[in-house]
């Protein structure tokens, strides 16, 4: 109650430009009738400018009041003078005010800048959508924002575009939050945002990447599964499209890609979490995608990052055969994930998709290999399954730094082997 | 403690039947260029070939017998959690004993592979669930929960699964990485702050939704997933496997009696379907005495429910 009528106070206290040095917040008890009637006098006194937060009632009930400073000792001594009880609740209600407001523009969830943005905690979409022009805003000649479509809702799905010129030069493609629970993998996307920037010109692989490719992140891929995730199940991992003739919502975008769709690995079941829809490409989460691989037709590294389990993957997911780059890629895998390790120790399995994880048919990198993209991988990063999709907000920048060692061998890799 | 269980020697598998059946035919549509990999004597090698199991069916086997040793021990201060797979091998029940998976035969000709001729084979880590198979593995197992120092313990243990039927049986024995008396004085320390502990109120997640856990509440947490390592053993087969994702719900928190009395909601996440599992479990547990635990969970769209009880 207190913090409500704080909060229309400092609200007041914005719009109006009031100021409340030396209020006070008195607490009145008065112990009968005759005691009530005598604040009620007070009540009537205008010229003191009484603020009461709650007011005078039966007796026994609590009164509150606000005293403008001027006003202090009138009260006071009237209070004393009628033997009526009181406290003070609140010594200066300014000091209180300032405060607060501190506290709410500390933990506000609009940074001024992509330097004050809290990087160690989960934000809404709102909050990532607003550091994305935060960061275009402060490097408009490195980083542009494009839209590749809306979502089965209507919100908008933005991919950062990364580049230091050219014509579509050959480029790197991560996207993070493909499944929207997997909370760790889109906050990594905006810590890699911002490392980004802040590593060209400064960091020579980066720099010597950056001169030669684009490289473009889509943080949030599943923007409708992730307002859910908020708003009301923390576990939802598919789209939000409806699909007629089920009570159940959602596709996984995971199996809905045109590469042994439908196959055993995924799900015809709408209500199944693993479910690849009622064709590939359905979602148009899915479809923004591939239209905007088709469209670019440079793209040379693929990466797609989930949790949890630890892992990095290349395709196949559907079948057991051995992609024909099945040696490259094991062996880009094993350094990747040996600088992942190089930081904090955390130990990452690698391997194709269906010998190390499961069978999933539908899957993002089988589809983008199937293009040609040789360099297709999927990340599982941390935990193990002790936090699991609920990994602590201070684990996400170290899972961010270490991800990023592995991030930078497989683009540095891309870079130095042009195909 | 332990279960104390000893491991009996493996029978080596022999060549399976079936698949040297199909050994031999393949072989006979030799040509030029033909190359088949496939079941041999048993021997070890490469996996995923002649007669290793594949990793993925000797983890579920450790993780059974984890959940297993979990339950029965009875400890919320020695729950343990699978570390690494050693070795291990997998055989089904009959007479004579054959592979309890299949491999797949991949063969080339010329250019091409033709895969998945025969109708049986599929991918490396098909495990055929037709068959009852049990699995003799050792593994190393490390604490559960913050306090894990890296240390790791042995373990060996037989699992027996069957037909993808639920409760695997179990024989399991690791190696202490704590001594007896001082997880008993964790257990009384654990037992004597949940007794002073004053529930959340009814829906309070824990985890929440930013993985923060009260420290204060560590002793519920961990005697919920005391509990639901009943429920995880019990569902775990030769391909499903299960975490416990969320505390979604304290439903009763009694300790007024000298047992804690625990009914609670979990969120239970299954690996290779990624559902959700909803389970409700009532826990009485007191240090030192084994745990009696029921537990009801909601399937949601598949055909069957599952609730089980476990008296001491």
């Amino acid at each position: 109650m207190r913090g409500l009528l704080l909060l229309s106070v400092l609200l007041g206290a914005v719009l109006g430009k009031e100021d409340f040095v030396g209020h006070q917040v008195l607490r009145i008890s008065a112990v009968d009738e005759a005691q009530v009637q005598k604040v009620k006098e007070l009540e009537d006194l205008e010229h003191l400018k009484l603020d009461f937060w709650r007011g005078p009632g039966r007796p026994g009930s609590p009164i509150d009041v606000r005293v403008p400073l001027p006003s202090s000792q009138a009260v006071k001594v009237f209070l004393e003078a009628h033997g009526i009880g009181y406290t003070v609740m609140i010594e200066d209600v300014q000091s209180l005010l300032d405060e607060e407001q501190e506290q709410m523009f500390t933990f506000q969830a609009w940074a001024r800048s992509t330097d004050t943005f809290n990087y160690a905690t989960y934000h809404t979409l709102e909050e990532i959508y607003g550091f994305l022009d935060l960061l275009v805003a402060e490097h408009p000649q490195l980083v542009s924002k494009l839209q590749i479509g809306n979502s089965y809702e209507g919100r908008p799905i933005y991919v950062l575009k990364f580049s230091t010129g050219g014509s579509k030069r050959p480029a790197i493609w991560i996207d993070t939050g493909i499944h929207s629970r997997e909370w760790v993998t889109q906050a990594s996307g905006v810590w890699f945002a911002k490392k980004i920037t802040q590593d060209y010109g400064q960091d020579s692989t980066l720099t010597a990447i950056l001169d030669s490719m684009d490289i473009f992140l889509e943080i949030v891929t599943n923007p409708d599964g992730f307002a859910f995730t908020h708003s009301k199940n923390r576990m939802w991992r598919k789209t939000r499209s409806l699909t007629p003739g089920s009570a159940c919502v959602g596709v996984d975008p995971n199996r809905n890609w045109d590469a042994g769709f439908g196959l055993s690995g995924a799900s015809s079941n709408p209500c199944s979490e693993t479910y690849h829809g009622k064709f590939a490409n359905s979602e148009v989460e899915v479809k923004s995608i591939v239209d905007f691989v088709k469209s670019h037709g440079n793209i040379k590294a693929f990466i797609s990052i989930h949790s949890y389990s630890q892992l990095l993957l290349y395709p196949y997911g559907y079948k057991a055969e051995a992609a024909p780059d099945q040696q490259e890629l094991d062996q880009l895998a094993k350094s990747a994930v040996t600088a992942l390790a190089s930081l904090y120790g955390t130990k990452f399995k690698y391997g194709s998709i269906i010998k190390t994880i499961y069978q999933a048919s539908g899957s993002t990198v089988d589809w983008t290999y199937s293009q040609g993209i040789k360099y297709s991988f999927t990340f599982e990063l941390r935990d193990t399954g002790r936090y699991g999709f609920l990994l602590p907000a201070s684990q996400i920048i170290p899972t961010a730094q270490e991800t990023w060692l592995a991030l930078r061998t497989i683009m540095e890799h891309t870079l130095n082997h042009p195909y | 403690m332990p279960p104390a269980a000893s491991t009996p020697p493996a029978p080596r598998p022999g060549a399976p039947r079936p698949a040297a059946l199909l050994l031999a035919l393949a072989l006979s549509l030799a040509g030029p260029g033909l190359q088949a990999a496939g079941p041999g004597p048993g021997s070890p090698g490469v996996p995923g070939v002649a007669g290793v199991p594949p990793p993925g069916l000797l983890r579920q086997a450790a993780r059974a017998a984890l959940h297993f040793l979990n339950f029965r021990a009875g400890s919320p201060s020695g729950l343990r959690v699978l570390a690494a797979v050693l070795r291990g091998r997998a055989a089904t029940m009959r007479n004579p004993p054959a592979l309890c998976f299949s491999v797949p035969l991949v063969i080339s000709l010329g250019g091409s592979s033709v895969v998945g001729i025969f109708h049986q084979i599929s991918s490396q880590n098909h495990v055929d669930a037709r068959r009852t198979c049990r699995v003799d593995l050792e593994f190393t197992a490390e604490r559960y929960g913050p306090e894990a120092d890296g240390r790791l313990g042995r373990c060996s243990a037989r699992v027996v699964f069957r037909r993808q039927q639920p409760r695997p049986a179990v024989n399991v024995t690791c190696a202490r990485f704590m001594e007896t008396s001082r997880r008993r004085r964790e257990d009384l320390l654990l037992y004597k702050r949940a007794k002073r502990l004053r529930a959340p109120p009814g829906a309070t997640s824990m985890p929440d939704s930013h993985g923060w856990i009260d420290p204060s509440l560590r002793p519920m947490w961990d005697l919920a997933f005391l509990g639901s390592s009943y429920v995880m053993w019990e569902r775990t087969t030769q391909t499903l496997h299960y975490y416990m994702a969320q505390l979604s719900s304290v439903n009763q928190w009694k300790t007024n009696e000298d047992a804690i009395d625990f009914d609670y909601t979990v969120l239970l996440h299954e690996f290779s379907t990624q559902e959700i599992i909803p389970c409700r479990i009532h826990l009485v547990w007191y240090p030192g005495k084994p745990l009696k635990v029921k537990y009801h969970c909601q399937e949601l769209h598949t055909a069957q429910e599952g609730s089980g009880t476990e008296g001491g």
